[in-house]
């Protein structure tokens, strides 16, 4: 496998091999430092602009801040409302993240054994809702929020949120239920275990690594959804980031330095998290993204 | 609503215990497993999907009680008109566009990754970064990027002498789309990358040796053997990009505003029903025509299910196994 699938065919491999190897290596790293700072660079970027002033904006556009400007932080923190849309955005993601995993894992328990009664069914059900676009649904949800009582409260976004979210993770635990040994259940039942516990104890533990694939792709989208606050939110106290961002834009257009520091602080989480655990994070959307 | 539920769990489970079943409990026990996600799923999803229909055949404009039935009179008015054709081509380019590129430039990075350079964990995880970024923040990075005067790519290129290349990159008409399709493939290239590195790495090395041995060029190997194996990676990317980019939204929201700017040449889907369901900027209330909105997200989700039924069945049926 040492060798570059897409190079030329070597013609004459004995007496160049040593080179010809040398040159690919070094132009494949070439691309690939090039195609790294086309991502980085933009991030940076991002960086460095958050901590400058509307002036150097415009006086000094690519180079670093000439001065700190760490106060763009400390504005963005009262102005921009990161105050508030910040533990939003946390606490929301957290409560839909925890809520859909553990209702898809039940679910997908539920489903295990296909000869069971409308096992196939429920799964096609759930599954087909990756299908229906948000847009669709955001009005009669709006009408449903604002019935319900739950209309400029984050709940508003929880709930829904907890629902978007069973497609996924029902397509991911699933077939991952469905492995569970026959034998494992049935030993623990001759034990006389309960279905809860042998859902906690046996099935919860073995489903782990799609548990954690679920949190993970349904996490970063939550964290990052725009459209449903973009509809039912419009006071900072019910809003997440991104929508409290782009709020933030219509009313100070020219803070550039105040609306990168809130993009800053809205990224930096879930990149962080992202270096910590890059194995699981890939490996979790994935896994989302080949089964969908 | 949510600690109701999830507190109830315990309660709900135990009649399905094995030492109190009946024969109905053992038969239909497990439905209390299904139940709680089964009620949010209903009540947030099914139900206000029902509800949509509904509300398209009528003539509710998203305030008051008034809803008069007006049959297909909304779903005829959004195919007799040209907005959806133009908004749905403007999607069409982009998904053909971001397709290409990920399945060229994706396709060939994953395979440089595939052999294992040095720092190759170092390059995987920059390059597949974007894919977690929001578009929201990757639309204000490139806004900012492109800014025709505060930005990082104009003055970059007049201050290297290559100043004619500077561009209003994002309002020169015939460049917007095409700018809103580049922000669109920097934050998706990651899935290209780990999706093909993925399937490479579920490919026995045998096969491929086996290839060499016979004498295939790498070139030969690659398109003969590896890439046949891969139809599994393409057919997940292509249904991955398909739906992302008909579902677009964020990015053109940020970029170009929600109205598609300039003159609607970034106009797509995702804006088009936003603006028509609950009004952009620039539009008076008169305009918002709520069941309008949604008969487009109607006609959008019944053609984007054919056309994805469509692919899938394609291209699983070109599979072949390892």
């Amino acid at each position: 496998m040492t060798s570059l699938a897409t190079t030329p065919p070597r013609r004459r491999p004995r007496r160049s091999q040593k080179t010809s190897r040398l040159v690919v290596g070094l132009l494949r790293h070439t691309l690939l430092i090039v195609l790294s700072l086309i991502v980085l660079v933009p991030i940076v970027y991002m960086f460095f602009a958050s901590f400058k002033s509307v002036a150097d904006f415009f006086g000094n556009p690519y180079g670093l801040p000439k001065e700190w400007h760490w106060d763009n932080y400390t504005r963005a923190w009262e102005e921009a409302h990161v105050s508030i849309t910040l533990p939003n955005t946390v606490f929301v993601t957290a409560c839909s993240v925890i809520g859909s995993t553990a209702l898809a894992a039940l679910i997908a328990y539920g489903i295990s054994r296909r000869e069971k009664p409308f096992a196939i069914g429920l799964y096609t059900l759930f599954v087909s809702g990756l299908l229906v676009p948000v847009n669709m649904i955001i009005l009669p949800l709006f009408v449903l929020l604002k019935w319900l009582g739950l209309f400029g409260t984050l709940f508003a976004l929880i709930l829904p949120y907890i629902a978007l979210g069973l497609p996924l993770g029902v397509l991911i635990l699933a077939p991952l239920a469905a492995t569970i040994p026959r034998d494992l259940v049935s030993a623990a039942e001759v034990d006389g275990a309960t279905q809860w516990q042998i859902f906690w104890r046996i099935v919860l533990p073995l489903m782990k690594p799609g548990l954690i694939s679920t949190a993970i792709l349904n996490g970063v989208w939550m964290w990052n959804e725009f459209f449903i606050p973009l509809i039912v939110a419009f006071k900072p106290e019910s809003q997440t980031m991104p929508v409290g961002i782009v709020a933030f834009i219509g009313s100070y257009s020219t803070e550039w330095g105040l609306v990168f520091a809130s993009v800053v602080i809205a990224t930096a989480p879930v990149i962080l998290a992202y270096l910590l655990i890059t194995r699981q994070f890939q490996s979790g959307l994935t896994a989302g993204a080949i089964k969908g | 609503m949510a600690e109701l539920v999830t507190g109830a769990k315990p309660i709900m489970a135990r009649p399905r215990s094995h030492r109190g079943g009946g024969r109905n409990t053992r038969k239909y026990g497990h439905l209390w497993f299904v139940a709680p996600g089964l009620i949010f799923f209903v009540a947030f999803m099914i139900y206000p999907a029902i509800f949509a229909v509904y509300v398209s055949m009528t003539g509710w404009t998203g305030l008051g009680n008034d809803f008069p039935f007006v049959g297909f009179d909304n779903f005829i008015q959004a195919l007799g008109t040209w907005p959806l054709y133009r908004a749905a081509i403007n999607n069409g380019i982009m998904f053909i566009c971001i397709l290409l590129f990920q399945h060229t430039v994706g396709l060939f990075i994953a395979v440089q990754l595939n052999t294992k350079p040095k720092f190759m964990e170092f390059y995987r995880a920059i390059l597949f970064m974007p894919v977690i970024i929001s578009l929201i923040a990757t639309g204000f990075i490139w806004t900012l990027m492109l800014s025709p005067h505060i930005g990082f790519i104009n003055p970059v290129l007049k201050s290297i002498g290559l100043g004619f290349l500077a561009k209003n990159w994002l309002s020169d008409p015939n460049l917007a789309l095409g700018t809103v399709i580049f922000v669109s493939c920097w934050n998706a290239l990651g899935w290209s990358i780990i999706i093909y590195l993925a399937g490479m790495q579920n490919i026995p090395e045998e096969l491929t040796q086996a290839a060499q041995i016979d004498g295939a060029s790498a070139w030969q190997t690659f398109w003969r053997v590896t890439f046949p194996l891969l139809w599994p990676s393409f057919t997940s990317l292509t249904i991955l990009t398909f739906i992302g980019s008909f579902r677009a939204f964020d990015v053109v929201y940020v970029l170009t505003g929600p109205i598609g700017s300039p003159a609607y040449r970034t106009d797509i889907l995702g804006t088009l029903i936003y603006r028509t369901a609950f009004g952009g900027t620039g539009q008076t209330s008169v305009d918002i025509r709520m069941s309008l909105g949604i008969a487009m997200a109607l006609i959008v989700f019944v053609v984007m299910l054919i056309i994805a039924a469509v692919l899938i069945r394609v291209l699983r049926s070109r599979e072949v196994d390892a």
